[in-house]
């Protein structure tokens, strides 16, 4: 019998136990490797499972928890050894019995990026290693996962490499989260999204800890769900569980009403405790619970269920703005992730991200922005891109429940994305167009958001998960079809039943005072049954329309949201000591004043030259806060606001040269890296602030930089300085590398280097040209350098 | 467990201001980030207390794989017949933290970053005390982290594993042993039934004292 018969034929599925804990038991020492003894003691392996067989586990886990090639490293054999042998020992086992077997697989053992330095992309290689080595396998279990992200490696690559069924387990502690942070929401939708067997909850806490998430889990999923609870709580001294047998039986009994379906046991259970839970399971019925779940889009923290009204942000997307053209080009990650940031403080629910931009790679860049958005933002995000390789790369990357933009009515169209919404378990937009254009009339936009539907259920994707966009044509060349929009969207809402989404800033294109009619538009669809506008939340105004809409039809309980934002005092920045009547830009930037400095810069600059306003009062003033630092007078804290305030003037500058063609203030071009191994880049990036406040064209390669990636730059960009930054001593070795290499390539350049652990005579040492004891150093060579 | 404050002090002397008192807008900056922070730090730490066995070249962790090589470990541990492992995190909610603020004001980032080195070490206080109250017959040593003095880095990966600290806390580490998620603190505790001598902690034992920014400035790190 396979996996998915058994689900069907029996009301309860039963497990194992703990694997650990017996082995401990024979011998195993702490920190040991249990994988090793799939090879060295077999008859161990078999005798744990056929105590779990006899106690009436249908599925045993095979040995393989940790059998990937990062831990196994310190015993010796590989995965293609330990894994086989440990499905060996439990076939031995089986024998005689249908009991099934599993390929257990557990995390990797180290982070994911951003907060690790593994990739998502060595995740999956590492993980597609253990599928292949374990094909002999009944079903594939990844348990004891904390981070969604690892989880969608595992996945992606047991479906590409296997056909065997997928349970996937997540362990939550006592706040309903896991160590990363991932909502049991998240978990479900994502999981479900990408089309695996059975989801569920094992190790952690108890069984009667764990009720409160698993009648969580069970309102967000349909599929199977499969509880594995520790044996209560572990004591820190003893570690000795302390929960009985019976009372996990008992409390196990509890979680039955909830749905649950697979039932077995995690650290401290041993096999008395799956004998108390077959017995108990005993002529008792599954209980089968069927949820309407809701449209929704997540990422690992936070679902938002389109339940209401939810701005998604526009701002990501390059079309018509310059300074996002130019940040695309320059590969500025950091320009976008702040045009995120700013939407989020608006008032954003989801942000759409475009990079589309003739000239550059968009499916690298949008890998980047997609994984770097969501190292920072928990909003989940709608990927944007007409190019399907791009959307399937964006796919991929994403950690969570991502919303694709867009599929039209176009045959060609609905058979290149909708595979790919199914596959990977997103959530769509379809606009209703075709071959023939955007039809005029409200009607002809219902049959063709019909007919996405149609195609979605086709491919299997729920109707839940298909969010139509009636198009929004400007007032100003078709006012006669402005309200065929309209209409359209309340038929597809009341007559389809399907989510609806609008880009709302269209509708004033060439009109005076695009503001007023934006909102009063944005009012007119809302009524109508908008669920989505994609708009500019930074116009107060527009957010302001959907806060008041939401207050108007009651789903702002007690206007507490609408107060939160318009009642009482507005928030105020602190204001400067000793305050000026009136403050002039020098002042403003050693106060830390952002918002005046930048407003006194946009001034200035209608009678100043642009590189004036640099030389003649940006950098003295930076010069000022640098020498009182110098001298104690001012404290790094201090100088980086007055840094990050500077950096707010640029930022109009830049801006204003853009817009009028005038000539660029950059004083040179500068590499900044921290080091292959290294992930503390705090240091690298204050230097980067102030070398940014000096007008230096900055290039980031971040941290974790491999040496290759240094050269490369260099070459490519034709950078002659450049800095490099380490803050442990295990990676020092690392900038002795990258400095060697740079030589070995003549690349035409200087070195500098800094970072905690450095000085001056191991710069000399390694052979690097300058050591800069901290940013204002840095600041001071980079100027020696490029006289200026 | 929850964390009600951050030692603001101690994060004011991190932040490279000694024992001055921040200004008026510094103070509000820290006010902010920590109110933020304390919304997403989750404390956590795992501890186990073992037998040890003294040898000439490091100290044995019995019942486990784990050599704690080097002269320093040896004098730490002189004289203590146990010792506890224990790992701290503040867990990468916190990591998450810092990288938004990196995207949106470096002054905040680099205070925030001080406010979570100070929190983890509160942490660590939680642990010495807790370990204190459990173990009253024993006087402790203070902790030694590995990478300290001669006691290679290498180790981190086994000492995490002797934990299960992955599991039971989320702690993890890089290719080149660093810790992950980043605000975390693996360390060694004595135990010994005699008297332990003040002078066994500092500077003199510590291998950032060459390049340490306490100690260029007639500072200490608090150890």
């Amino acid at each position: 019998m396979d996996f998915r018969t058994l689900l069907k034929t029996k009301e309860f599925v039963i497990l194992d136990g703990a694997m650990g804990t017996m082995l401990q038991a024979k011998g195993l020492e702490m920190g040991g490797t249990p994988e090793a003894l799939n090879i060295d003691k077999p008859d161990w392996l078999v005798d744990i499972h056929r105590q779990y067989i006899n106690a009436g586990s249908d599925i045993v886990y095979a040995n393989t928890f940790g059998a990937n090639r990062h831990k196994l490293e310190k015993c010796g054999y590989t995965v293609q050894q330990a894994i086989p042998a440990a499905i060996k020992n439990a076939r031995k086992a089986c024998e005689g019995t249908d009991t099934l077997v599993a390929l257990d697989i557990g995390p990797i053992g180290q982070l994911l990026e951003p907060t690790g330095t593994l990739t998502f992309e060595e995740a999956y290689d590492i993980y597609k290693e253990q599928i292949l080595a374990g094909a002999d396998a009944d079903l594939i279990v990844f348990e004891t996962m904390t981070d969604l992200y690892e989880l969608k490696a595992a996945v992606l690559a047991a479906k590409e490499h296997s056909d065997l069924p997928i349970v996937c387990t997540m362990t939550f502690e006592e706040n309903m989260r896991t160590f990363t942070g991932v909502a049991i929401s998240s978990m479900a939708l994502t999981l479900e999204g990408l089309g695996v067997d059975a989801i569920g909850v094992n190790c952690s806490l108890g069984p009667k800890e764990l009720y409160p998430v698993v009648e969580e889990l069970c309102k967000w999923t349909n599929l199977p769900v499969v509880v594995k609870p520790n044996a209560g709580l572990p004591d820190p001294v003893t570690n000795e569980y302390n929960c009985s047998p019976e009372d996990f039986a008992e409390f196990a009994e509890k979680l039955i009403p909830l749905g649950v379906k697979v039932l077995g046991g995690c650290c401290g259970t041993n096999p008395e405790y799956i004998k108390k839970l077959a017995e108990m399971l005993k002529g008792k019925k599954h209980v089968s619970v069927h949820n309407d779940i809701p449209a929704a889009c997540c990422s690992p923290t936070h679902t938002v269920v389109i339940d209401q009204p939810r701005i998604i942000g526009e701002r990501i997307n390059p079309t018509g703005k310059k300074r996002f053209k130019e940040a695309l080009l320059a590969n500025d990650i950091d320009y976008i992730l702040g045009q995120a940031i700013e939407q989020i403080h608006a008032g954003a629910d989801i942000l759409d991200v475009n990079v589309g931009l003739p000239g550059i790679d968009e499916k690298s860049m949008m890998v980047k922005a997609v994984k770097s958005l969501q190292g920072v933002v928990d909003v989940p995000l709608q990927v944007d891109s007409t190019i399907p390789e791009v959307l399937e790369a964006a796919l991929r990357a994403y950690n969570g429940k991502p919303i694709v933009n867009s599929v039209n009515a176009e045959d060609s169209s609905i058979e290149n994305v909708l595979p790919l919404v199914k596959k990977y378990g997103a959530a769509v937009v379809g606009l209703t167009l075709d071959e023939n254009g955007i039809p005029k009339s409200a009607d002809k936009r219902f049959e063709l958001a019909k007919k996405i539907l149609d195609k979605a259920l086709e491919y299997g994707i729920r109707k839940e998960d298909v969010y139509i966009d009636c198009l929004t044509l400007t007032a100003s060349a078709e006012q006669e079809n402005v309200m065929q929009t309209v209409n359209a969207v309340e038929r597809v809402k009341n007559e389809l039943g399907l989510k609806t989404v609008l880009g709302v800033s269209n509708i004033s294109f060439g009109l005076p005072s695009r503001e007023i009619v934006n909102h009063n538009f944005l009012m007119m669809a809302l009524t109508k049954g908008l669920d989505l506008p994609i708009m500019n939340p930074n116009i107060d105004s527009m957010t302001a329309t959907v806060r008041a809409y939401k207050l108007l039809t009651n789903i702002d309980k007690n206007s507490v949201d609408f107060i939160s934002h318009y009642g009482g005092e507005k928030k105020t920045a602190p204001a400067a000591t000793g305050a000026k009547a009136e403050i002039d830009l020098p002042y403003a930037i050693e106060n830390g004043l952002k918002k005046e400095a930048a407003d006194l810069t946009a001034k200035l600059l209608q009678e100043t030259e642009a590189m004036n306003i640099v030389n003649d009062m940006l950098i003295p003033a930076l010069d000022k806060a640098g020498a009182e630092f110098e001298k104690g007078k001012l404290f790094l804290p201090q100088l980086i606001q007055t840094a990050g305030t500077a950096q707010a003037c640029f930022e109009v500058i830049k801006n204003y040269i853009l817009s009028t063609g005038e000539k660029s203030v950059s004083k040179g071009k500068i590499i900044l890296a921290t080091v292959k191994g290294d992930i503390h880049d705090i240091g690298k990036n204050i230097v980067k602030v102030l070398l940014e406040n000096y007008g230096y064209d900055v290039i980031d390669l971040g941290k974790d930089v491999d040496y290759q990636t240094v050269v490369d730059c260099a070459i490519e960009n034709d950078v002659h300085l450049i800095g490099l930054s380490a803050l442990m001593t295990t990676t020092l070795v690392s900038m002795e590398n990258t400095v060697k290499l740079l030589r070995e390539n003549n690349v035409d350049c200087k070195i500098i280097v800094g970072g905690a652990v450095v000085t001056a005579d191991y710069a000399e040492q390694i052979g690097a040209d300058y050591y800069a004891k901290d940013a204002k150093e840095s600041v001071d060579i980079a100027r020696k350098f490029f006289g200026n | 467990m929850k964390l009600e404050h951050i030692n603001v002090k101690e994060a004011v002397r991190y932040m490279g201001m000694g024992n001055n008192k921040p200004d008026e807008r510094t103070a509000l900056l820290i006010d902010e980030c920590e109110k933020e922070l304390l919304k997403v730090i989750e404390p956590k730490f795992v501890y186990r207390v073992f037998d040890v066995a003294h040898k000439e070249n490091g100290v044995e962790v019995i019942g486990t794989p784990l050599f704690l090589g080097g002269n320093d470990i040896c004098r730490h541990l002189e004289g203590c017949s146990k010792c506890v492992l224990f790992a701290a995190t503040i867990s990468s909610g916190v990591d998450r933290k810092l990288r938004a603020y990196e995207a949106e004001d470096m002054a905040k980032a680099m205070i925030a970053d001080c406010l979570a080195s100070a929190a983890v070490e509160q942490v660590c206080d939680i642990v010495d005390n807790t370990v204190k109250e459990k173990l009253s017959g024993y006087n402790q040593t203070w902790r030694f982290s590995p990478g300290y003095g001669d006691l290679p880095i290498s180790v981190q990966r086994v000492f995490l594993d002797v934990l299960n600290a992955q599991k039971f806390i989320g702690l993890n580490a890089t290719e080149n042993n660093i810790l992950t998620p980043r605000k975390s603190v693996t360390a060694i505790i004595g135990l010994s039934k005699n008297e332990i001598s003040k002078g066994r902690r500092g500077c003199a034992c510590c291998n950032m004292r060459e390049v340490c920014q306490f100690r260029k400035r007639g500072d200490h790190c608090g150890f």
